[in-house]
């Protein structure tokens, strides 16, 4: 809501303007911004041209004599758009220009200026530079541009909240104003003046939506000449930020700025059957709204109709053929109370936005509809001619009734924890317009003013008193401790150590938006039915995303577009599904830990090797992640999700064949699809098989009391065969403790389909030292086991 | 036997000058076994004491035994002489280069600036006794409006664009009243309320949020932190104090903060909370220049709060008449924007890893 100061000044004496602002914002109106509309003009004062003679050595240029209020000056111009005796703008020497000139005392080929005339654009006013800005014959030389102009204001630009409708206008915060200040209001005049027949033999009002119209009153104004308002009143439109349309528009206009209440004027000679019927839209039915919309009716939206069909949807927008034309002589002033929801929903289905949509949806003010009416009336009378016919011509089905709320003293410091006397909130209360009754020692019973719907109920009360104190009236107190200390939940203990086992791993975390294009996520998961928006920022990001990995892979791509190649990235997050979810939630959601490896595995430096990462790299920073939760033991398996290359895939299965997740080298076309080269590893688990899983808490293990004994074996065994199956079949010796594969060869001279393993086995007994003899034997049993089992011979 | 006590005194005066003359550690065992080895000169001479009387052996032994401690003496201590000169003139060598970088193997990791501040937020509210709860980010319009004193049709709606979900891509029979993306984090009150039964309720809920707004200064998916403390006696009162505490934790000691009254659907009376300006220390000033940061107001917004209406009270079980509660709700980014003076919202979702290797 923009505010004038001057226009709010008319209605009761204010402070500075910067005054204003502060309390407004400390009530709860939040004034945003201050814009003084003068700035700049300093300086730029009336000047009447006297006489004007060519420049004898210039021939674009004119010498000016001009009249400014003091001596007569000479200046020195190049517009040739005036006649002596025009009134125009003089930049005196001294004077910076809104576009930062500065005047200064001047020699133009050789003849003294002493300023600058300007066009409106020198002074930011608009961008009309096609000579002098011409001024009203009838301002005084020498008089301020500013105030000539009427721009010696400042305009207050106001965050009004919903709940205030009561705010949306000049009257409303000039009220507001009035109580915090202390002093008193001057409201716009009342008085109407009427002529002729009575307005009721000249229209009729029914309303057949009660509910949805609780009140509809009209007036009419007979021989009006519509034309041009006059410069105040589209000044006053402008600095609103209002365009300016006719004096008998505007009067509405100046009427919702100024009382807050929205109003609407037919051409009555264009309602048919001279009545007026508030009705829900039939089946079909269509309208021409005044922005040139043909529009299909909806029977939940109300119109205000004429005999035979509407003329305007209901507090929203008026309909092209009753419009205000340069021809209308008869106007029909509306003011209407109409109900907000019905308002809203009709303003939305249509897309319609409007000043008074906006006013009534909120919630206008039902004491207001006669005042209001009144005054548009008789403004149209003052503005266009004419006269007012007696009477007012209305419907008012429901009147309306003031709520009486209740406040008990104590209530206010059970709330606030400051405790305020009874006295002081009826005073406070008073101000604000709640009249109380029944008041006794522990409370009292207000009557809620018709411009304060929002206040319903008691705590909405202790509002009213607390802003009105401000908040800076309440101490500061702790509420008292609680009788127990919370403990992490699961979920964030399993989230803050895989983020932290991947960070040791060298990952930076990527956070994305929860929304992907459909098209990427099929690329990751084509059997994925994901989650689409109704009305997404964009088809590309039209989906919830059923994984986290397109995000990341889009997320590599860019980073590899801009250079940057070597990447470890996760992300911590929810995935989205279909299917309901658990308790009440609408849609499965899982949360996933998804990561990319790309690049050079160590970062450059001189003693870096610069290999690149693979399969095996993306593996251990899964095992890092498994090892920080302590979910062990795991099977690695040799399964590929869709995103997978199917061969350079493991699945990575827990105790009780939970699914963990997969890691894998991407699947070539995946690849392709976002634009990233082959060697892209990722893998994605899921974080609640992981919390499933997981031993946060570490078990503690005697560490052995007697020595180790080591011996290496190689063997060599069929490619196929798995690393896990030959350590499986170690490990089953009894006195074996660990085995570790620390080579892996193929090639010369071992045949093609053949590998070499060499293992690292640690022999121990918990109860005393091994001999070797006991070592040899287990030894000679496990070659004898890997033989049976996976084919292996000792590499000799 | 003169003889023999001769040559161990001649045998003690070479070794004294070869001993001192021995340059490296090598060449002084080599003077140790050739004269007191096995094979050594010193028990070659002792082998002739056999010849003698029996009456001179002791003398020739103790000479012989004078003679060899001497010589042991002579080369522990050239050993130690050279020892030292060897390590003085290891620590006086060529330095190594101070400015060659260290040998990495991996990357450091980076957490998110978002997720720090979480973080962080969540673990000051951890001190105050809050627990950490949540809710889906898919939500109903009953827990995300409806609830929340934000009935269909109502104007408060339009302070938040939502992003509704297609029900048809939904498996199984919409529920009742339309699926939506959570708008705020506020929803996790209710459920919070529902799911406790009981008060005293603390919490705190970190999470993704979105709105249909998409500009440089709004993003469409964001993180809030939503706080919620119910119990029977709380008070406005208890609402500053907490969000002071909150703001010196997370801002620094010095940190004033300001109360405005604002309006919340869910919140009666309702307030935005400002803090002192973290860049220019509230003065409105920095370097004698305006602070774009506040704008020269000294104050930043970075909150919302109010005591907890009492139909949301209601609408989580609880009774209003018995307990009362206040609610807050802030920001992430802007919070890890005053932090860490980022200044685009859009870096955040980029994920370019020269924006996240810097926290």
């Amino acid at each position: 809501m923009r505010l004038s100061y001057q226009w709010l000044s008319e209605y009761l004496d204010l402070p500075p303007v910067e005054e204003v602002a502060r309390r407004l914002t400390a009530v709860g109106l939040e004034v945003e911004a201050v814009a003084r509309r003068g700035e700049g003009l300093a300086g730029v004062v009336v000047a009447r041209i006297v006489a004007s003679e060519r420049h004898p050595a210039a021939d674009r240029l004119s010498i000016t004599r001009v009249d400014a209020g003091g001596e007569p000056l000479q200046v020195v111009c190049g517009a040739t758009n005036y006649r002596v005796g025009d009134l125009v703008p003089l930049a005196t020497v001294g004077a910076v220009l809104p576009g930062g000139q500065r005047i200064e005392a001047a020699r133009l080929r050789g003849v003294e200026s002493a300023g600058m005339l300007c066009s409106a654009r020198e002074l930011g006013l608009s961008d009309e530079a096609g000579g002098l800005l011409l001024l009203d014959p009838g301002l005084a030389p020498g008089a301020s541009i500013a105030a000539a102009l009427g721009l010696d204001d400042a305009i207050l630009e106001v965050n009004v909240t919903p709940n205030r409708p009561d705010a949306l206008s000049h009257l409303g915060v000039a009220r507001e104003l009035a109580a915090l200040l202390g002093v008193a209001l001057r409201p716009p005049p009342a008085a109407i003046a009427e002529a002729g027949a009575p307005a009721a033999e000249a229209l009729r009002v029914r309303i057949e939506a009660p509910e949805r119209c609780h009140r509809y009153a009209a007036r009419v104004v007979e021989g009006v000449r519509v034309g041009p308002s006059p410069a105040w009143l589209a000044r006053r439109l402008e600095a609103c930020g209002v365009r300016s349309i006719s004096n008998v528009v505007d009067a509405t206009n100046l009427v919702l700025l100024e009382l807050g209440h929205p109003l609407h004027a037919f051409d009555l000679d264009r309602v048919a059957g001279s009545e007026i019927v508030v009705r829900a839209a039939r089946p079909g039915e269509r309208l021409t709204t005044l922005d040139g919309k043909d529009r299909a009716l909806d029977p939940d939206d109300l119109l205000v109709a004429d005999r035979d069909r509407g003329s305007a949807l209901a507090g929203v927008m008026g309909g092209g053929d009753s419009e205000i034309s340069a021809g209308t002589r008869r106007v029909l002033v509306e003011s209407a109370w109409f109900e907000p929801a019905g308002v809203r929903r009709t303003s939305k289905r249509h897309g319609l936005k409007t000043e008074a949509s906006y006013r009534f949806e909120r919630g206008a003010d039902p004491g207001m509809v006669g005042a209001a009416l009144d005054r548009c009336a008789a403004l149209i009378a003052e503005l266009a001619g004419g006269a007012v016919r007696p009477g007012v011509v209305e419907a008012h089905p429901r009147p309306h009734r003031p709520a009486e709320v209740r406040l008990r003293w104590a209530r206010v410091e059970e709330l606030l924890g400051l405790p305020v006397p009874g006295d002081e909130i009826r005073r406070i209360l008073g101000g604000l317009g709640f009249s109380a009754a029944g008041a006794d020692g522990e409370g009292a019973t207000f009557a809620v003013p018709s411009w304060r719907q929002d206040v319903a109920i008691e705590e909405d009360l202790v509002e009213e008193v607390v802003r009105t104190l401000g908040y800076d009236a309440i101490p500061e107190t702790l509420p008292r401790p609680g009788l127990d200390t919370p403990a992490p939940t699961p979920e964030s203990v399993t989230a803050a150590r895989v983020r932290d086992a991947l960070e040791a791993a060298g990952f930076a975390e990527a956070i994305n938006f929860s929304f992907v294009a459909p098209a990427e996520d099929a690329a990751v998961d084509p059997g994925a039915r994901p989650v689409a928006l109704r009305n997404p920022i964009s088809a590309e990001l039209g989906v919830l995303r059923s994984s986290l990995l397109p995000s990341l892979l889009r997320n590599a791509a860019t980073n590899l577009r801009r250079h940057v190649t070597d990447l470890r990235l996760y992300e911590l997050a929810r995935a989205f599904g279909p299917s309901a979810g658990s308790g009440d939630a609408p849609v499965l959601e899982r949360g996933e830990v998804a990561g990319l490896l790309l690049g050079r595995r160590s970062p450059p430096g001189w003693a870096a090797s610069g290999e690149p990462v693979d399969l095996h790299d993306a593996r251990a920073a899964v095992e890092a992640v498994l090892e920080a939760l302590g979910v062990a033991p795991v099977r690695w398996e040799g399964r590929a999700e869709p995103w997978c290359h199917p061969r350079h895939a493991a699945a990575v299965v827990g105790e009780g064949r939970i699914d963990v997740g997969t890691v894998a080298e991407l699947h070539p076309r995946v690849a392709a699809a976002f634009d990233l080269p082959r060697a892209t590893f990722a893998f994605r688990l899921d974080l609640a098989a992981l919390g499933a899983l997981a031993h946060p808490v570490a078990r503690y293990h005697p560490i052995p009391r007697f020595p180790a004994v080591l011996r290496d074996l190689a063997v060599v065994v069929d490619e196929p065969v798995e690393v896990a199956r030959v350590v499986d079949a170690i490990r089953a010796e009894p006195l074996v403790e660990a085995a570790t594969l620390f080579d892996l060869y193929r090639g010369a001279p071992l045949p093609a389909g053949r590998k070499s393993l060499a293992l690292a086995i640690r022999y121990r007994s918990p109860e005393r030292t091994l001999t070797d003899a006991e070592v040899d034997a287990g030894h000679r049993r496990i070659v004898a086991r890997l033989a049976a089992d996976v084919g292996a011979v000792l590499r000799g | 036997m003169a003889d023999l006590l001769a040559q161990l005194e001649a045998l003690a005066a070479a070794a004294r000058g070869e001993v001192a003359a021995a340059a490296d550690p090598r060449s002084l065992e080599d003077l140790r076994v050739r004269f007191l080895g096995k094979k050594g000169e010193i028990p070659a001479v002792l082998r002739g004491m056999g010849a003698l009387a029996p009456a001179e052996r002791p003398r020739v032994g103790e000479v012989a035994n004078r003679v060899r401690d001497e010589i042991e003496a002579l080369v522990d201590a050239a050993r130690g002489r050279l020892e030292a000169a060897r390590l003085e003139a290891e620590l006086s060598g060529a330095p190594v280069d101070p400015t060659l970088p260290g040998r990495r193997l991996l990357p450091r990791g980076h957490r998110h600036p978002i997720t720090r501040a979480t973080e962080e937020i969540a673990a000051i509210f951890g001190r105050l006794g809050y627990e950490v709860a949540s809710g889906p980010e898919v939500e109903l319009d009953w827990y995300n409006f409806e609830a929340l004193n934000m009935p269909a049709d109502h104007p408060a709606r339009d302070m938040q664009d939502t992003f509704y979900v297609d029900a048809a891509s939904l498996q199984g029979a919409p529920r009742e009243g339309a699926v939506l993306l959570r708008t705020h984090t506020s929803p996790v009150q209710i459920r919070a309320m529902l799911g406790r039964g009981r008060p005293p309720i603390r919490i705190v809920c970190p999470g993704r949020v979105y709105r249909s707004d998409y500009d440089q200064t709004h993003s469409p998916m964001f993180h809030q932190v939503e706080g919620l403390c119910v119990d029977e006696g709380i008070t406005f009162a208890d609402l500053k104090g907490t969000l002071a505490a909150f703001a010196r934790a997370f801002f620094g000691p010095g940190t004033r903060t300001r109360f405005r009254p604002s309006y919340f659907p869910f919140v009666e009376p309702g307030a935005e909370v400002d803090v002192s300006c973290s860049i220019c220390g509230g003065t409105g000033r920095r370097d004698g220049r305006r602070c774009g940061t506040c704008k020269e107001t000294g104050w930043l917004e970075v909150l919302g709060a109010g005591m907890v209406h009492p139909r949301v009270l209601a609408n989580g079980g609880l009774d209003p008449a018995r307990v009362t509660g206040f609610a807050f709700g802030m920001g992430v980014e802007r919070l890890a924007m005053l932090r860490h003076g980022i200044d685009d919202l859009r870096l955040y979702f980029e994920n370019d890893l020269r924006f996240l290797e810097q926290f």
